[in-house]
């Protein structure tokens, strides 16, 4: 097969579930919340949407108790650095640990056995991922609720004064990432490799939120992000004879920070800002 | 402003010490509560798991040191951090700089001709050093074209981790491991002493409390410390009163990233000897540096009790794992739940909390 | 009835003192894992060998640590030494220097410690190793390969790999001389993702059969979903595809620690004594076996295909692929072996003579080997000149 259509199919695999968790961290921090526990909601999905495929022999199902579940876990973040206006990055590194444990414990016992039916990893799931990204992108460009969610983002004491609510628009942005991110750890345990292990997803969630800095929070660039990731990973095995796979694996890290950097010389170009109130909680002030 | 019972409750954003030590305690208490609940349901009875935890670190004179030395690294990264929040420098890239300072220690401890006696602390300098310039790039990206540090950190330590990856695979790979990914053992003169029969590299343990004395001392005394304070309370009032964001943003981040440098150079010349794969120097250190630089509060001294603090959790782990059999992704839920009550406690935290008598008349405050 | 009280008192005596005899003695013994008992590889098969332990000695308490760090081995160590642990079994290499120094502290605990090479008096080194396996494996793929070229997922480059790659690669040209053994590093023991790429890359250069180094049965599910045949690793993994799989190798630690503890129970081993003790177990003494699942050497889906191919070796003669596995199998089962994949004369990939001609392989020779076998195709870190 030709090297460049076979390293496009890997990269479509390898990056819907990069591009799913992706878009829900893209959501989340337009909205002004980090959250940094993506690896321990992937991991939560995964083993749920595992579990109940195994048991019902529906991974459809799977993958929609997975996106519950990540929503749920997310929503604990959003509780403490939302309301109770805890720090975003300590709050999601919490969050992380608590789910990859919680995924750990539960999962003991569920190793060792193939899921019963599983999904085609290029499935409606790929597709959809994609059909997301556009989704996302109109929500986010063009429409009411898009522009909320940035100002919110960006401004949140001007979005309350314009009678948004502040607290509300970042629950949901930040339980849609829980819940994308759910989906794509399930896609891991029932399409990707159909069985459960522990530790499986082995720092996807990190390189999720690689991307979402990478596509300088958009969703359009968030595909060619997450294609890109994959290309590079499917590249260091082919290419192992001639770069040491570490430099290759060290590639897309080192191309962010260069393109961020670029990009924020020459702001508006190809970047996006940093949402302006990025990682700060928001006080309403006493008038 | 609210009223509960006798309680008078105001906002108050930056609260005592005293204050802090109870919240942070409450809040302590909170997650053991929440934690009983996980060791209850994995069929452990919650109070002889903390009895058996307390018995097994601080009650324990064998396993203090344990604790300590889980303490050195956080030590030294945390104090480092303080400084750099306090100047609103989001470094999160401590992780890759602890790797810069381990690269560095093994670079002198290997391959340089330095005499025996000054190897180790030509380690400890280009430790520094590296560690320094690691947290230097971020800055200047910062200063000169505005790229967020939070990302670019964050970013760093991934290409930290695949160069060590690469250096102990490739280049550094030593000939005396039968071929496995470590370098050789470093000459012994490049071994840090330690403490009596105990494993505690006190050489390191010493420069993280001096290291914290001395941050706190450069914040409250000096010029360089002020500048750092209003650049990080006020950037306008900075900038109006002339004081150069270039300089104060350098100076924490070249302060930060060598205390995490030194960190690194601790580990290897510490514990290991050598180089090796980077989940095995590190160990997450960069990450819950961050947790104890953000509970010192903004002062570099309280980063030594709060160092101590994540150091006992840590061992807390080990002892519930060999003493109660339980799986090692318990500690992962068990120190998830502490942060996640301890961060949950901010509001308690900006909180003035007064009793008022009667008519209206204060008592006490509880906080100043 | 004053009678009736005393008897009953001699009675509870006699119980008690009875019970206090046939209670026996006990031993507790410690393993520190690598790895968590769920990865389905290497630290999963030591904690299935220390249940069977458990299970097979009555007088054995076992306990275990897993995940441990490198750098942490020693703090675990004494740990599990003031919980009253009296032999501990370190199971990963780089817990060698730590588990060597804990041993200098510890001068009354006895310490077995897995793949390394250095021993104290209290310190012994055991090792379950696959080379054998991996060769009639080799056999087989060699055998069921269409478009020449086998494909192998490995972990690390070390010598322990790269031994089993060598091997694999000398049964692959031995029943198919044209036959090559590509080869694609994943640079860690535990990773689905990487063995997944690693294992589609070798997809896209033609590879049509499988072995691998890796803690997850990933590889075999990756090739059963395109319908190719591979090899099952450490663990059964025969249940992920039982259409595709062909064989395997599979470890029985239980062996060996049944043995050391045995003779650790019985006096034989003392904290003084282990100075030479260095358990090198493979097939004689079953601490390997062969196949996807215990009990099944060969999928018999592939028996037909295994049974159609014929080839010629010396000193045998014309003969079938199966009955040459088989064949071999029960030669490498006596003990001493009478027949070793290792045996001269043999030439690297290079072209330079490594074994001369009737000689074997020594142990030493075996854990230190760097050199790739004829027929393996791609990167060899560190590969001698």
């Amino acid at each position: 097969m030709d090297v460049l259509l076979v390293t496009f199919l890997r990269a479509l695999a390898f990056g819907t579930p990069l591009l799913w968790a992706a878009l829900g961290e893209i959501v989340a921090e337009r909205s002004g919340v980090v959250n940094l526990g993506v690896e321990g909601m992937m991991l939560l999905g995964a083993f749920f949407a595992f579990a109940t495929a195994q048991l019902t022999g529906f991974p459809a199902l799977g993958l929609g108790v997975a996106a519950l579940v990540g929503g749920a876990a997310a929503l604990v973040h959003a509780v403490v650095c939302v309301r109770l206006r805890g720090n975003q990055y300590v709050s999601g590194l919490a969050l992380g640990m608590v789910g990859v444990g919680i995924a750990g414990l539960l999962g003991r016992g569920w190793e060792g056995t193939p899921l019963r039916t599983p999904l085609p990893e290029l499935s409606w799931l790929t597709l959809s991922g994609l059909v997301l990204s556009g989704v996302v992108w109109v929500f986010l460009y063009h429409s009411r609720w898009g522009i909320i969610l940035r100002s919110v983002g960006e401004s949140p004491a001007a979005a309350d004064a314009q009678g948004v609510q502040v607290f509300l628009v970042r629950y949901l942005a930040v339980g849609f990432g829980g819940l994308t991110a759910g989906i794509a750890g399930g896609f891991l345990s029932v399409a990707y490799r159909p069985s459960w292990t522990e530790g499986m997803t082995a720092g996807m969630g990190w390189i999720a939120i690689a991307i979402t800095v990478f596509s300088g929070w958009d969703p359009l660039r968030a595909v060619a992000g997450s294609l890109l990731f994959g290309a590079l990973f499917h590249l260091s095995f082919r290419l192992q004879g001639f770069v040491a796979p570490e430099l290759l694996k060290m590639a897309p890290y080192l191309g962010t920070i260069l393109v961020l950097t670029v990009a924020t010389a020459r702001r508006g170009a190809w970047w996006q800002e940093v949402p302006e109130a990025l990682g700060a909680p928001y006080v309403r002030g006493e008038r | 402003m609210r009223r509960i019972g006798p309680f008078l409750v105001t906002p108050n954003p930056s609260p005592s010490w005293g204050w802090s030590t109870i919240v942070s305690l409450l809040a302590i208490a909170g997650a053991l509560v929440a934690a009983g609940g996980v060791f209850w349901a994995y069929g452990v009875a919650p109070l002889v798991a903390y009895r058996t935890m307390a018995e097994g670190t601080f009650l324990d004179p064998r396993a203090l040191p344990e604790v300590v030395r889980r303490a050195i690294p956080l030590l030294l990264v945390g104090s480092g951090l303080v400084l750099a929040f306090r100047a609103q420098f989001w470094n999160i890239g401590a992780e890759g700089q602890i790797l810069s300072g381990a690269v560095a220690a093994t670079g002198v401890a290997l391959f340089s001709p330095l005499p025996p006696a000054l190897l180790i602390p030509g380690m400890f300098v280009a430790g520094f050093a590296l560690g320094a310039l690691w947290a230097a790039v971020p800055a200047l990206l910062r200063l000169r074209w505005g790229a967020h540090e939070v990302l670019t950190t964050l970013l760093l330590n991934y290409v930290a981790a695949y160069g060590v990856e690469w250096l102990v695979h490739g280049p550094w790979k030593g000939s005396s491991m039968m071929g496995f990914a470590y370098t050789d053992l470093f000459p012994e003169a490049a071994w840090l002493p330690l403490l009596g029969t105990t494993r505690m590299h006190w050489p390191t343990l010493a420069l993280g409390l001096g290291w914290a004395i001395f941050g706190s001392v450069l914040l409250s005394r000096t010029v360089l410390g002020f500048e750092i304070r209003v650049q990080g309370e006020n950037p306008e009032a900075a900038r109006y009163a002339g004081i150069p964001a270039t300089r104060t943003v350098l100076a924490v981040a070249l302060l930060s990233g060598g205390a995490a440098g030194l960190a690194g150079v601790g580990e290897v010349a510490g514990i290991h000897h050598r180089l090796l794969s980077p989940g095995q120097i590190s160990m997450g250190y960069g990450y819950a540096g961050i947790l104890v630089a953000w509970l010192a509060r903004g002062n570099p001294l309280g980063a030594i009790p709060s160092a101590f603090l994540l150091g006992l959790v840590f061992t807390s782990g080990d002892v519930m794992q060999v003493a109660l059999q339980m799986p090692f992704r318990v500690t992962d839920v068990f120190n998830g739940l502490l942060l996640l009550f301890l961060v949950g406690s901010t509001p308690l935290l900006q909180m003035r909390i007064r009793r008022v008598s009667g008519a209206g008349g204060e008592a006490w405050t509880s906080s100043s | 009835m004053r009678r009736f009280a005393w008897a009953l008192v001699v009675l509870l005596v006699a119980g008690l003192a009875v019970g206090g005899v046939a209670q026996p003695r006990k031993l507790k013994a410690g393993w520190i894992y690598v790895g968590p008992i769920g990865d389905y590889g290497w630290t999963h098969a030591h904690d299935v060998g220390r249940r069977i332990a458990g299970k097979t000695l009555p007088w054995l308490e076992t306990t275990y640590v897993e995940k441990v760090p490198e750098g942490q081995v020693e703090a675990f160590i004494d740990r599990l030494v003031r919980a009253g642990a009296k032999v501990i079994f370190t199971t990963s290499f780089g817990y060698m220097d730590g588990t060597l120094s804990a041993a200098r502290r510890h001068p009354d605990i006895l310490f077995a410690h897995c793949s390394g090479f250095k021993r104290a008096s209290n310190v012994a080194t055991y090792m379950a190793d696959f080379y054998q396996v991996y060769y009639l494996n080799g056999l087989m793929a060699g055998a069921l390969t269409r478009t020449g070229k086998v494909g192998y997922v490995g972990a690390f480059p070390i010598p322990e790999v790269k031994r089993h790659i060598s091997a694999f690669a000398l049964g692959v040209r031995a029943t198919n001389p044209r036959a090559t053994v590509h080869v694609r590093w994943i640079y860690e023991w535990f990773n689905p993702a990487a063995a997944k790429e690693a294992t589609e890359a070798l997809i896209a250069e033609g590879a049509d059969v499988f072995a691998f180094t890796e803690d997850s049965p990933t590889v075999v599910q990756v090739a059963a979903q395109k319908g190719l045949p591979s090899f099952g690793h450490y663990s059964p993994m025969y249940r992920f595809a039982p259409q595709h799989i062909v064989s395997g190798q599979l470890v029985h630690w239980q062996k060996i620690y049944i043995d050391f503890l045995r003779k650790v129970y019985d006096g034989t081993y003392t904290p003084r004594n282990l100075q030479n003790v260095d358990y090198w177990w493979l097939l004689a003494e079953g601490a390997v076996e062969l196949g996807a699942q215990p009990g099944m050497p060969v999928n018999p889906v592939f028996r037909p295909r295994l049974e159609a191919v014929k080839v010629r070796v010396s000193g045998i003669g014309t003969v079938s692929v199966y009955d040459l596995v088989l064949r071999r199998l029960r030669e490498m089962s006596q003990s001493p072996p009478a027949f070793d994949p290792f045996t001269g004369p043999i030439y690297d990939r290079n072209g330079k003579l490594r074994v001369p001609a009737g000689r074997r392989m020594t142990v030493q020779e075996l854990t230190t080997m760097e050199w790739a076998a004829p027929g393996i195709v791609g990167p060899w870190p560190k590969e001698p000149k």
